[in-house]
């Protein structure tokens, strides 16, 4: 699901970048701070970063006393992504495996979808292998439609993995 | 000397034990043990063991050298049930049934976003969230102008998820037409979570959203109309 986020952050300015024109100290925080946004990748609490949308405030520097670089305190508002448990999204096939398949919905693609969580579904090996059951079948680049089962974030690689499933109606491919 | 002599009767009733330990692992019993006694050769075992080839053993309560055996057991009992299922639902609650270990159909997990949100933190529809990053993305031609400034990795993959399926053209619309079920119970996030999904009919939200059957009787009319006029506007894009 996409959240909007109001935050605060400290943005650190250099000292070259200080100008008596305002106008260019402002663009050097909102530069910087887009630099710190796009570095962050994701956080556990908010999911993966997307966007900055609005800046709503900078407070008053504070100069740090050895480098003479200054701390501006910074509020604005971000749009993130994040997958819940319990929460149904739709996702496109992109690998498939034995036991089961992974899905890639936004910016994740470490989705899940064991066999043993896909009712009536039987492999089919072959060179474009696929899961079949009466009605319809599961293949490459098929969105399916899916129930959140669990979600972890690796904090190393600033990622998130889900399990997921297609037990209940209504879920399946699309 | 006794033990001497009771050597030989030892040895036979350990062999017996063993093979009624096998025939308890196949039936999968509970609550087998030896007796206390009986691996150190006691004079009370041995002397009973003198009578023919007649073994007491006594079912006494589990005894701990014997405890990790009765999970093997009942492990070698149910390991073809555990291998159609990694956890407790879906198939595999049917074919456990039949075993010692009832195994619960699991309910579907809760979607309660609310608890696991921090402060100042507001769900969006997919309708918002494209609205919002394809003005960022129109003017990206001028941002992108600009070397130093970067643009999150994630960006390019949230708008096109974002975007996927055609969306509802005007997101406050779709608030608003929306937003009164929150006064029957709807969460916020399940509000956006049946916007997302672009529902059809009030049994596939109950379906999709199981938390919202408690208010099943209140919410099916509201609901109803609500999904009609968001038919409405999706026709008429």
């Amino acid at each position: 699901m996409f959240l909007q986020s109001q935050l605060s952050w400290n943005v650190i300015i250099p000292p070259e970048s200080l100008d008596s024109n305002g106008l260019a100290l402002q663009k050097a925080i909102i530069i910087r701070l887009m630099d710190d946004f796009a570095a962050k990748k994701a956080t556990k609490d908010l999911g993966y970063f997307l966007a900055v949308t609005t800046l709503d405030k900078i407070g008053e520097g504070k100069i740090r006393e050895r480098t003479g670089d200054v701390l501006f305190p910074v509020e604005f508002s971000c749009i993130t992504f994040k997958i819940f448990k319990g929460e149904v999204l739709e996702g496109v096939v992109h690998k498939i495996l034995k036991h089961g398949v992974f899905l890639r919905c936004g910016p994740m693609d470490k989705i899940y979808l064991s066999h043993q969580k896909m009712p009536d579904y039987r492999y089919v090996p072959g060179e474009n292998p696929i899961f079949i059951s009466e009605t319809s079948k599961i293949e490459k680049d098929v969105t399916v439609r899916f129930m959140v089962i669990g979600e972890q974030y690796v904090e190393a690689e600033a990622d998130f993995r889900a399990v997921v499933g297609l037990n209940g109606d209504f879920l399946g491919p699309v | 000397m006794q033990f001497s002599n009771a050597r030989p009767h030892f040895r036979l009733e350990f062999r017996l034990i063993r093979c009624s330990q096998k025939e308890m692992a196949e039936k999968g019993g509970k609550g087998f043990s030896l007796p206390k006694g009986s691996l150190k050769g006691k004079d009370d075992n041995s002397a009973k063991s003198k009578q023919g080839r007649k073994v007491q053993i006594d079912f006494e309560d589990v005894s701990d050298p014997l405890e990790p055996n009765s999970p093997k057991t009942n492990g070698k009992v149910n390991t073809p049930i555990s291998k159609g299922d990694s956890g407790k639902g879906g198939k595999a609650s049917k074919a456990a049934s039949g075993g010692k270990n009832s195994v619960t159909k699991a309910p579907s997990p809760e979607f309660k976003i609310e608890e696991e949100l921090p402060k100042n933190v507001k769900c969006l529809m997919d309708c918002e969230a494209a609205e919002i990053l394809q003005g960022i993305q129109d003017r990206m031609v001028v941002i992108s102008a600009d070397p130093s400034i970067k643009i999150p990795i994630s960006f390019d993959s949230g708008l096109t998820y974002a975007k996927r399926g055609g969306t509802f053209s005007n997101p406050q619309s779709v608030r608003k037409i929306l937003e009164p079920l929150i006064k029957y119970g709807v969460s916020e996030g399940e509000m956006c979570m049946v916007a997302n999904l672009k529902v059809e009919s009030d049994d596939e939200v109950f379906a999709l959203v199981p938390s919202l059957k408690s208010e099943e009787g209140k919410l099916r009319d509201p609901l109803k109309t609500a999904l009609n006029e968001l038919a409405k506007i999706q026709s008429s894009v």
